[in-house]
């Protein structure tokens, strides 16, 4: 009984995480300015392999390679943010479209070229 | 003037000029003609001189054009016909030394050991004894430890001198040097001033999750730094993961905080300590006899952390030299110096 709860458990996680990142690549592929793909790049990075991880920490044969997963989400949680943080500071910082501000529609347009 | 043609056109450069127009006469002529009847019209010295004065001047510039249009033609001549013929040596000698080269590994193939051949040596008493004696000979648990560090140490040294000598040779190409009283070049300022533009410079949510994570990033490079005899990992990766925590302290913490702990003495002090440090014990160890012989160094119980010989000062002299020169690399390429 508990051997199907846990191969239950582990197969939804592990098929929700794999859509989590599907919709990520294709958000990749469809946006066309920085800041969208980033915003789809890391919701991949970030709930599709927490759901991953979360799968295999549930079929984890001992308690101690499910800890080591639960600190491999964790630095993951640390590292994927903030370097979408950084990387969207970096485009605000030289792209000139964010230096004139408020922005207006055509501004945007503009800029995706 | 005929004199002077003759001067003109014995110049080494001329004969060039000609040898490239296929003996063409590239002399200007018709200004000769021109001047030469001028000439015969002048009737003052006045007028002479000042035309002579012309003359030069019109000269030179015709020589300067000249050459020019020689400059243009040398080019023109290495972008068409001269690529052509340079291409065609080049496809000559590639195709010669291509089969010379497949000749040679052909040969080698065929006196090769059939495949599963208990006699190859893929499959004779070397991998056996690594497998069967490394953890006697060498006291290490991992045995690609054993391997690399001891059987093998001559080829990791040579390894950790390339690394060294990659790091000279990024120092010597990308380091931007002050002036010899203290005051910085124009090029360190451009780069200072990108620097200050484009990374992150105190960052709150980068320090926040620096501060957390470097000290972890830390104790885990050295962990795997100094467990290298018992389990997998080893001074390279341990030293890669070490310089990466040193890279992400860099990045949310600038080069004022990082100088303080870690400037070019730092670095030549630290490689050259470890190298040498390597270079000696691997000497030791040789003169001794290497592989197995008795050298004084106890191996101590296999599976206990102090154990196994010289493996594991040798883990912590590579992972010293791995980690200075990965930061240094990327120093170096951000911003062109420490």
């Amino acid at each position: 009984m508990i051997e199907w709860i846990r191969f239950i458990l582990t197969a939804g996680f592990l098929i929700s995480g794999l859509l989590t990142l599907l919709t990520a690549v294709i958000g990749v592929y469809k946006f066309d300015y920085v800041l969208n793909r980033m915003h789809a790049a890391a919701m991949g990075d970030t709930l599709g392999l927490l759901f991953c991880l979360l799968g295999l920490t549930v079929s984890a044969p001992d308690i101690w390679t499910a800890l080591k997963l639960l600190l491999i989400i964790t630095f993951l949680w640390f590292a994927s943010p903030v370097s979408s943080h950084l990387i969207a500071r970096l485009e605000v910082t030289i792209n000139p479209m964010w230096h004139q501000l408020p922005l207006t529609p055509d501004s945007l347009k503009e800029d995706d070229e | 003037m005929s004199k002077r043609r003759s001067d003109w056109q014995s110049r080494p450069q001329n004969r060039v000029r000609q040898w490239f127009h296929n003996g063409f006469l590239a002399l200007d002529d018709e200004i000769i003609n021109q001047v030469t009847k001028e000439t015969l019209r002048m009737d003052s010295d006045s007028e002479m001189d000042k035309h002579q004065e012309m003359l030069d001047s019109h000269r030179h510039e015709r020589t300067l054009a000249l050459e020019r249009l020689d400059q243009y033609n040398i080019q023109a001549w290495a972008n068409t016909r001269g690529r052509k013929a340079l291409s065609r040596i080049y496809v000559t000698i590639s195709f010669v030394l291509a089969f010379v080269m497949i000749f040679f590994l052909l040969r080698t193939v065929a006196t090769m050991p059939r495949f599963s051949d208990p006699n190859a040596p893929t499959n004779n008493e070397v991998m056996a004894r690594y497998i069967e004696k490394g953890l006697e000979e060498t006291g290490a648990v991992n045995i690609v430890a054993g391997m690399i560090l001891d059987y093998r140490a001559f080829d990791t040294l040579g390894e950790s001198t390339v690394l060294f000598i990659a790091a000279s040779a990024v120092l010597i190409l990308l380091r931007i040097d002050r002036r010899k009283d203290g005051t910085p070049v124009q090029e360190l300022i451009a780069a200072e001033s990108d620097d200050r533009h484009y990374e992150p410079r105190s960052d709150r949510i980068l320090q926040g999750s620096a501060k957390v994570l470097v000290p972890i990033i830390f104790l885990f490079g050295i962990y795997i730094m100094l467990n290298g005899h018992l389990s997998p990992g080893g001074g390279f990766s341990g030293g890669s993961i070490v310089s990466a925590g040193l890279i992400l302290y860099l990045d949310s913490f600038g080069f004022e905080k990082a100088g303080k702990f870690f400037t070019y003495k730092t670095f030549s002090w630290v490689s050259f300590l470890s190298l040498s440090f390597y270079a000696i014990a691997k000497t030791y160890s040789f003169y001794c006899g290497a592989n197995g012989l008795p050298s004084g160094i106890p191996l101590g119980t296999p599976g206990a952390i102090l154990s196994s010989g010289l493996i594991l000062p040798l883990n912590i002299a590579v992972g010293l030299v791995v980690a200075c020169t990965m930061y240094i690399f990327y120093a170096l390429f951000r911003k062109g110096g420490l």
